[in-house]
């Protein structure tokens, strides 16, 4: 008996042994490429399903959790999040009613790199796929004008967005007002709070977390202002551009040292004040000019 | 009324697939058997036995004829309340222990549960299951199959039992204990139908028997009718004596055949014509012992044989060509 | 019928000591591996999921329990010969066919029924994970009686699955059995490309096969509500109760073939 359990014992632990230079070899070859998507159709997926749509669904919702969260964790130059639409289409496909599944596009496909890839036109896609089966959730159609508003920056297709939302069974009061003032204005800071502020309020810890960084950089947008225009202020009065704060300390525009949401100090240099170096609310949001009236 | 009847029962199978040929399995087998009998239905391997049980518990159907049991056709599900059936290598449920499986049984007549039990408990005794009872099925040999499958035919009291095979799997000692229960089951007054091609305990047993032979009814009828039972010659086993003496009993004619048994015995054989009483006391005043003396008849398996050599051999296949 | 009571007693019992119900081992561990394991990775999906992995759980044992005991149910009988001393006591062919079949389904109901327990243990422990709010958000509670009814029609599901493999047991060896009850429930999940088939095929008689066959061929489509009750859509009770004497009739059906066939054998 004891040479047979030996030999057991050596066995496993050469398996063991072998799994680990697997492992420390990066497993099997990335299967984070287009082509390893074994089933790209949407329809042919449904077709094999077979009863088991919901579960499929699933099963491809926590490949777009990983596939989003490993891709934005890699610190990969060239990272594209190619699986991305592909993957919620299928998800949507299997369970058309998987509405946290439009959200998150609505929110993460339009985010340009490295945040995302980039690609609103696939996120309005998503979402109107959405509205198609449930053609009267709100939520959709003013996620959609928000893909306009803020990554396309088109005020007129997102108010008429927000005014069709805001007809929609349930949709909350400010809607209509959001429309008419994205109509004059275009995008202000106060509508993109609000905007911002709804999705906050979302159950969800990643639509929260990344609703709450947005509204820390329009909290951010408002102090930069607000130092500029004291920045300014003393190259009016001094003649010259503010290189520290001390200076502005020392003209009286300001007590302690400035901080961002986040706690990262603002620094100022050559009389322009921006966010101080390894801030997470890195790269703030670009405000475009408003529309002509 | 007959226990059993057959009227030209017959049963054909379809051999090969684009010709079918029919195999002719039993041919035209017409017999009775009366209440109380012990009969005994006895052939080669392959006669037409099994099929013919099988008919009568309707596990196949004829090609033509028909048969009866107690009087009613033998499709009737009323008369099987009355009938016991023993398979040939019987296989029951082995997941059941023995007393499961009799009590499932007794639950399909319809007995109380304490009934179920009695009858369970006083039948593995009979036939001679102790504490093994409570194992499964599965653990048991061949031969405790056996005598499980003997208890279950006798679960309900039958009036008509049918065994096939019923011996298979016994040592010596089972097979007298299951001879000893059939003749209790006759006292009893069931009639006993059990098919075998071990023909001692044809003798043994039966007061009639039927012969079928390559699917049909080679012969029937009383045992005492069929064999001649009468004594031919004499059997005489003596030791201790010599050569000589042989020569000159043989010579005298006493002695039609001698065959050495070893170690100075002798088996020989003493016609009608001499009296075996003169013969021995012949031997013994030159020192020689008797052994044995036993009369010679005409057996069971002399007259088997010969029926056997006249049995069709085809059966409605094509002949082998030799 | 006290036959068949009998008889079915006896099946559940085999099931039982052939260690049929140890299944509900790998379910329960299942449950509770996966939603230990889920936390993170699904954004908060986690009840959808479970409830998804349950209720499909649910039914693939079922679907595997009724395919391997129901192909064996009477070839199994047939082939080892012990149905020779069944046939000789007061049983009729039909009372054992019926009898068999019953067996089954109750050893079928009693696994459900315990997985069913077990998947509502398993939700109501991960009700008390979440916060108020988001189990408001919920479309239904964790704990929503009303997957029941999905797990209803499953078991309806499950029985005419039985009785398929039960008719075809009757006849056919295991491998064969099983290979085209299974091949009838993937057909019967196929239904609506058979339904539709005339879009995609040039000939017309071949439309008509189709079109027939959808018809004839059980459709087990129509047990599926689990996406349904999952997100919590209505379901018509007229739905419900059409969809299960629809199985009640097709299993009636089979059944009443099971019985010819086996009433017609010989046994070897």
């Amino acid at each position: 008996m004891k040479p047979a359990a030996a030999l057991l014992v050596v066995l496993m632990g050469a398996v063991v042994g072998l799994q680990a230079v697997h492992e420390g070899r990066g497993g099997r070859p990335s299967a984070d490429s287009p082509n390893l998507l074994y089933v790209r159709s949407p329809e042919a997926m449904q077709r094999l399903a077979l009863s088991y749509e919901a579960l499929l669904a699933d099963v491809y919702w926590i490949r777009t959790v990983q596939h989003f969260g490993g891709t934005r964790r890699s610190t990969d130059p060239g990272k594209r999040y190619d699986l991305l639409y592909p993957l919620l289409d299928l998800t949507t496909s299997l369970d058309p009613l998987f509405n946290i599944a439009y959200q998150f596009g609505s929110l993460f496909l339009a985010e340009p790199p490295p945040g995302g890839p980039g690609r609103p036109e696939l996120a309005i896609a998503l979402l109107q796929k959405g509205l198609q089966v449930q053609p009267d959730k709100w939520e959709f159609a003013q996620q959609i004008g928000f893909v306009h508003y803020w990554w396309r920056k088109d005020y007129t297709e997102a108010a008429a967005w927000f005014r069709l939302a805001a007809e929609m069974p349930g949709a909350p009061f400010w809607l209509t007002s959001m429309a008419a003032v994205t109509l004059a204005e275009g995008g202000n800071r106060q509508s993109s709070r609000l905007l911002w502020s709804e999705i906050a309020r979302s159950e969800y810890e990643w639509f929260h977390n990344e609703a709450q960084r947005r509204l820390q950089q329009l909290d951010a947008l408002d102090q930069i202002d607000q130092l500029q225009a004291a920045a300014d202020a003393f190259e009016q009065r001094f003649g010259r551009e503010a290189a520290a704060w001390d200076d502005l300390r020392r003209a009286g525009y300001l007590y302690g040292t400035p901080a961002d949401p986040t706690g990262v100090l603002y620094r100022i240099a050559s009389g322009v004040v921006g966010l101080g170096p390894g801030s997470r609310l890195f790269p703030l949001p670009v405000e475009s000019a408003r529309p002509p009236q | 009324m007959d226990a059993i009847r057959t009227e030209a029962l017959t049963k054909h199978y379809h051999v090969g697939f684009w010709r079918p040929r029919p195999y002719v399995a039993l041919d035209a087998l017409t017999l009775d058997v009366g209440q109380g009998e012990v009969f005994g239905f006895l052939g080669p391997n392959g006669a037409g036995k099994t099929t013919t049980l099988k008919l009568l518990m309707q596990l196949i159907y004829p090609t033509s004829g028909r048969a009866e049991i107690l009087g009613r056709p033998v499709g009737d599900v009323s008369v099987r309340r009355r009938i016991g059936y023993l398979p040939e290598n019987p296989y029951f449920y082995d997941y059941l222990s023995a007393e499961e499986l009799l009590g499932y049984f007794a639950g399909l007549f319809g007995y109380s549960a304490a009934e179920r039990r009695r009858r369970a408990s006083a039948l593995l005794d009979e036939v001679g299951i102790g504490a093994e009872r409570r194992l499964q099925l599965r653990k048991f040999s061949k031969g405790m199959i056996q005598r499980v499958g003997i208890a279950q035919s006798l679960i309900n009291d039958p009036d008509v039992v049918f065994f096939d095979e019923p011996m298979s799997g016994l040592d010596p000692l089972g097979r007298r204990e299951i001879r000893e229960l059939i003749l209790r089951l006759r006292d009893r007054g069931c009639t006993v139908f059990f098919s075998s091609h071990v023909l001692s305990d044809a003798e043994t047993l039966c007061s009639r028997v039927a012969i079928v032979a390559g699917g049909r009814l080679a012969a029937a009828g009383d045992l005492s009718e069929l064999l001649a039972f009468q004594v031919r010659a004499w059997e005489l086993v003596v030791a201790g004596v010599d050569d000589t003496h042989l020569q000159q009993a043989q010579a005298a004619g006493d002695v039609t055949r001698i065959t050495p048994l070893g170690g100075q015995r002798f088996a020989l054989e003493v016609p009608l014509s001499a009296d075996p009483a003169r013969v021995i006391a012949g031997f013994g005043a030159h020192g020689g012992q008797l052994v044995s003396l036993n009369p010679v008849r005409e057996t069971l398996e002399d007259f088997f044989v010969r029926q056997i050599a006249a049995a069709p051999t085809t059966r409605g296949l094509e002949p082998v060509a030799r | 019928m006290r036959m068949i009571g009998q008889v079915a007693v006896n099946v559940f019992k085999e099931s039982v000591r052939d260690k049929v119900l140890y299944n509900l081992v790998a379910f329960a561990v299942l449950l509770i591996a996966v939603s230990y394991l889920l936390g993170q990775l699904t954004a908060g999906q986690d009840v959808k999921i479970i409830k998804d992995l349950g209720l499909a759980a649910i039914a693939t044992f079922g679907l595997f329990i009724a395919v391997f005991i129901g192909i064996g149910l009477v070839w199994k009988e047939v082939e080892r010969r012990s149905i020779y001393s069944l046939l000789s006591k007061p049983v009729r062919r039909s009372e054992f066919i019926l009898g068999k079949y019953a067996g089954l389904v109750l050893t079928l109901l009693v696994n459900v029924s315990v997985m069913t327990a077990a998947f509502y243990a398993v939700l109501a422990y991960l009700d008390t994970q979440f916060s108020d709010s988001v189990r408001a958000a919920w479309p239904a509670p964790a704990t929503d009686p009303g997957m029941l009814r999905a797990i209803g029609l499953i078991f309806v599901e499950l029985m005419l699955v039985t009785a398929v493999a039960l008719f075809l047991s009757t006849f056919s060896s295991p491998f064969l059995s099983a290979a085209l009850t299974f091949g009838l429930w993937v057909i019967g999940h196929f239904n609506t490309d058979l339904r539709n088939f005339e879009a995609v095929v040039e000939s017309p008689a071949a439309a008509y096969l189709a079109r027939g066959l959808y018809y004839v061929l059980p459709n087990f489509a129509a047990f599926d509500i689990k996406a349904q009750v999952v997100h919590a859509l209505p379901v018509e009770p007229s739905y419900i109760a059409t969809t299960a004497v629809y199985g009640a009739v097709y299993v009636a059906f089979l059944l009443t073939g099971a019985v010819v066939v086996f009433s017609r054998r010989d046994f070897k």
